[in-house]
């Protein structure tokens, strides 16, 4: 099928990809792009990086504003779709009707919220106008509370901090990034936000808000401690948004919708992409959900090929990165359980920690370190074998630690 | 003063598309804005991607040591001149500057 109207819902990096795809690939029929927001497609990593540190408040846009009528893609922005119909094949936006002959969902995930509060002055980040809210407080140097130490929360707290905020940060884990790196990138992180002033809480079990006029204005912590704020951000975690999933009844599996390795989804017709889905990874065997930039722009990819009749199963190697202060972490597979080698001397500053399950390398996390990052990319793509003495060595180039695999006996 | 060059992106057979680029911004930001093609520039220039691979011309083939080590994972192998478009400010000096779009043969 190369014709037909194809409605994408959501214009983020793997809705807009996804639309690029299918023209560059062929594409003749209809194209619509739906977004909720009314600008213009936009990065997000920035939001919670470079925009927070000043220069210009304006969004960095995916494409050109021409982009999309250049290439046939109808953009409505500003418009939600609210209601779907798989039976019927149709969709409803902005209060009209309007049928597909593919559906592509690319709703993404929005953050986990608080129960229990609706004080004006707690944020969560998703989108530009929230950065733009943290933004003005980080210039004006409110008191920062930050609730979760991920990387949203400290990436954030990298920004204010180094603007010269107070800031503390309650993490109900034992340590930060607890579910995304091992243990000694944790370490090294919390380290270098410590040095920079940041006021780290771990392993807080609950703390209570108090408000006053519809305001936060203090974090009291069980156990001990109150936090004055001004702001409070959250950054707990995320959710895929299966509001027009439901609708249609489709299958769900880790919170996300359960697609197949075309990106198709359980009911016909309709294809999803991006944060909002589970995939089946090869590299892990088993379903998983990824939230990053490299996910959503390759299943963008992927979804588009497969509706053209020139899909692939996707196989691609996560990966994914985080600035904070002069810290660059670079991440490639999946987080996974085996043992742990550090490559180079974490006090230089400069540095990798790979997770192995035999020779094999898993997921690797490199800090200031990006030769490492692109050479475990592409062992973990080859599902190469690694030699492990000397690997701890930085001074050799990770690649000439290869080792031929060995026939399976 | 003039706040923008014109800049010239060149691909394999030939055909150029020129596009108005801001000073102060980067090579990258300025493709991808000037629609070019094959300029993805994924990670928003933030050095993590190697989706903005181009060939500059001479001048401005420094690289540094992350961008040396990131163009190993350009699609299209690197070649000489090769560089990572997000890591070349856009300068009053690069008017008229050609880059290449390194396409595989």
């Amino acid at each position: 099928m190369t014709a037909g109207r194809v409605i994408i819902v959501g214009a983020a990096h793997a809705g807009v990809q996804t639309a690029q795809t299918l023209r560059q690939e062929g594409w003749r029929g209809e194209v619509i792009l739906f977004s909720g927001e009314a600008g213009f497609p936009y990065h997000r990593p920035p939001l919670s990086k470079g925009l927070l540190a000043g220069g210009e408040a304006a969004p960095v846009l995916l494409k050109p504003e021409g982009f999309y009528d250049k290439n046939g893609i109808e953009l409505r922005r500003g418009t939600r779709v609210c209601g779907l119909d798989a039976t019927a094949r149709r969709i409803e936006a902005g209060g009209d009707a309007m049928g597909y002959d593919h559906l592509i969902l690319a709703t993404g995930a929005g953050p986990r919220r608080l129960a229990g509060t609706s004080a004006h002055n707690i944020v969560y980040l998703r989108a530009f106008e929230d950065a733009l809210t943290l933004r003005s407080a980080i210039s004006a140097r409110r008191r920062l509370v930050i609730i979760g130490g991920g990387f949203i929360g400290l990436e954030v707290a990298a920004a204010a901090a180094a603007a010269g905020c107070d800031v503390n940060l309650v993490e109900r884990a034992p340590r930060l990034l607890a579910r995304s790196v091992p243990q000694e990138i944790s370490d090294f992180i919390e380290a270098r936000h410590i040095g920079a002033g940041v006021h780290i809480h771990k392993g807080v079990e609950a703390f209570e808000i108090e408000e006053r006029d519809q305001r936060a204005i203090a974090v009291h912590l069980r156990g001990g401690g109150s936090l004055p704020c001004d702001i409070v951000l959250v950054g707990i975690g995320s959710e895929p948004d299966l509001s027009l999933a439901h609708m249609a009844g489709l299958e769900t599996c880790l919170g996300g919708i359960r697609v197949d390795d075309r990106m198709r989804t359980s009911v016909a017709g309709i294809s999803a992409v991006g944060d909002c889905t589970a995939f089946p990874s090869a590299l892990a065997s088993q379903y998983v959900r990824v939230e990053s930039i490299q996910n959503a722009v390759d299943q963008g990819r992927a979804a588009a090929l497969d509706l053209l009749g020139k899909g692939t199963p996707y196989e691609s190697v996560p990966w994914f990165w985080s600035h904070q202060f002069d810290l660059k972490l670079q991440m490639a597979g999946l987080p996974c359980d085996g043992r742990t080698l550090v490559r180079g001397e974490p006090g230089s500053g400069k540095f990798s920690v790979l997770t192995l399950q035999g020779d094999r390398i898993r997921a690797a996390y490199s800090i200031n370190a990006t030769a490492d990052h692109m050479a475990t990319r592409q062992l973990i793509a080859e599902g190469a074998l690694l030699d492990p003495e000397g690997a701890e060595d930085a001074t050799t180039p990770l690649g000439a630690r290869r080792r031929i695999a060995a026939p399976a006996a | 003063m003039n706040k923008t060059v014109t800049l010239i992106f060149e691909r394999a057979d030939g055909s150029r598309t020129s596009t108005e680029a801001r000073i102060g911004g980067s090579v990258m930001e300025a493709a991808v804005l000037g629609g070019v093609p094959a300029i993805e520039g994924e990670c928003g220039g933030c050095l993590s991607c190697a989706t903005c691979h181009v060939v500059a011309p001479e001048g401005l083939r420094e690289v540094g040591d992350d961008e040396d080590a990131m163009l190993e994972g350009t699609v299209v192998a690197r070649r000489p001149g090769s560089r990572l478009a997000c890591q070349i400010p856009v300068t009053a000096e690069l008017s008229g500057a050609v880059f290449c779009i390194p396409e595989e043969p």
